[in-house]
């Protein structure tokens, strides 16, 4: 024991901390996947995207959206901040044992890092345009005939992997699952999930700029 | 079938002498029938370099001193057979554990500072008494408890986890064990509440990130995403309830 530990006894802050990251987290991935099921309405006709969206703005749902996302972004960010190595010796290290261990659970937490970071930036920007210029399926096909067309990609890629590696990480960690097999499931429902984005991105791509 | 030659780079790095720089060194060694690295180290240490430094005790899985990095994996030297191996095999040092030279790690330092810190000892306020008939078990207790104990301290686990890299005070899937093997034992009289003073953090059970290079690579097979999974819900209802 050393005076700076007595001082401070063991509390339970660790414990909270790695509670928001795992909550955040999983609120995150409901939210993406809910997202990417209504952003497909459009694959049943511009009616049906816009009724959607109407709806959502008549009951102040996209705002609440809006103040959700923002808030569970910054305690899932502020949680996982923890877990970058922030020392430059750190870093070297990680990258260098991840090489030379070759195992691919390894690898994936450092893309989890990476991904999670250029993220970030998207979301701020993505959620600033939904916020400035609105929900609507005209919109929307003129925006994805811009260079926001790879901006949209890149972003569903990210996410989805950033999502799917997140969940697989804390089903395992809280031991409810086997392994193995939920590596296929995820990456089955990973690939429809994609692929339910490219279709929609298609669909607005379609409609005309 | 014609013989293999096998290619042997190994780590050479002496931490006793002050201008060395780690480097690594050919080995060039016709294969035999059944060979493991316990039987190739050897025989590079007999016939060509006698300043090779490596460990090994029982040569049968059991000591746990012969942890490695073979090809990237952190497993035991003298279980492997260089049958299962490609014609080039790269060896280095476990991670973690201080360099002593070479192949050779202290890993036993690290094992018992652990010990203390997690307490590895039953807690129990009962005095011993040696007439008194011995206190009986359920069966599936005693086998959840030697599942826990066949741990050989080999620190496989420890190299191979990207935590225990760069946090010195993470105990590891290894730490983690040690306490769930006490959690299970009802001759143990901690509460909840005590495991969680000295796993409950950063340093213990919320440390881990999940990444499962400590169960993909126990050579013993012991089941350490179960024990992980365990240690930590339970310490979450007792964080919960703090
Ligand atoms: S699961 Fe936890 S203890 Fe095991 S290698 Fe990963 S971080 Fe380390
Ligand atoms: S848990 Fe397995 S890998 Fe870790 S020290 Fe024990 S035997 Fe070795
Ligand atoms: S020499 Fe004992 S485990 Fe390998």
């Amino acid at each position: 024991m050393q005076l700076q530990r007595a001082l401070t006894p063991g509390n339970k802050t660790d414990f909270l901390v790695e509670a928001a990251q795992t909550v955040s987290g999983l609120l995150l991935v409901g939210f993406l996947w809910t997202h990417m099921l209504f952003v497909a309405s459009i694959l049943l006709g511009i009616q049906a995207f816009d009724a959607l969206a109407h709806f959502m703005e008549r009951f102040r749902l996209l705002d609440l959206a809006v103040i959700f996302i923002i808030l569970t972004v910054a305690t899932h960010v502020g949680a996982v901040l923890r877990r970058i190595p922030g020392r430059w010796q750190e870093q070297k290290i990680v990258w260098k044992h991840a090489a030379i261990i070759r195992h691919p659970d390894t690898w994936s937490w450092l893309f989890q890092a990476v991904t999670g970071s250029a993220m970030l930036l998207l979301i701020i920007i993505h959620v600033f345009v939904v916020v400035y210029v609105g929900i609507d399926a005209t919109l929307s096909a003129d925006r994805v005939h811009s260079w926001m067309l790879g901006f949209y990609i890149v972003l569903l890629f990210l996410a989805e992997y950033h999502a799917s590696v997140g969940l697989y990480r804390t089903l395992v960690k809280w031991g409810f699952v086997k392994r193995h097999s939920l590596k296929r499931v995820l990456t089955v429902i990973t690939v429809c999930t994609i692929g339910l984005g490219l279709l929609s991105l298609w669909a607005f791509y379609s409609l005309g700029g | 079938m014609s013989q293999r030659q096998l290619t042997f780079h190994i780590f050479r790095y002496n931490p006793e002498e002050p201008d060395a720089k780690p480097r690594t060194q050919s080995y060039v060694l016709p294969e035999e029938p059944g060979m493991t690295l316990f039987i190739a180290l050897n025989k590079i240490r007999e016939e060509q370099d006698p300043t090779l430094k490596f460990d090994f005790v029982c040569r049968a899985g059991i000591c746990g001193s012969c942890g490695m990095l073979i090809n990237g994996k952190p497993t035991l030297a003298c279980k492997t057979l260089t049958k299962d191996l490609p014609d080039r095999i790269s060896l280095m040092p476990l991670p973690v554990f201080q360099l002593l030279g070479d192949l050779s790690v202290d890993t036993g330092t690290w094992f018992r500072h652990v010990s203390l810190r997690t307490e590895a000892w039953v807690h129990t306020e009962k005095r011993f008494d040696p007439m008194a008939e011995e206190e009986r078990m359920s069966n599936d207790t005693a086998l959840a408890i030697y599942e826990a104990e066949r741990c050989i301290e080999c620190g496989c686990c420890i190299g191979g986890c990207a935590t225990a890299n760069i946090k010195p005070g993470f105990i590891g899937a290894a730490g983690v064990n040690r306490v769930a093997r006490f959690m299970v034992d009802p001759r143990d009289e901690r509460s909840d509440q005590q495991y969680f003073d000295v796993v409950g953090s950063e340093d213990g059970i919320f440390g881990c990130i999940g990444l499962m290079a400590c169960d993909d690579n126990c050579p013993i097979g012991i089941p350490l995403q179960g024990q992980l999974a365990y240690v930590r819900r339970k310490m979450a209802v007792a964080g919960w309830k703090r």
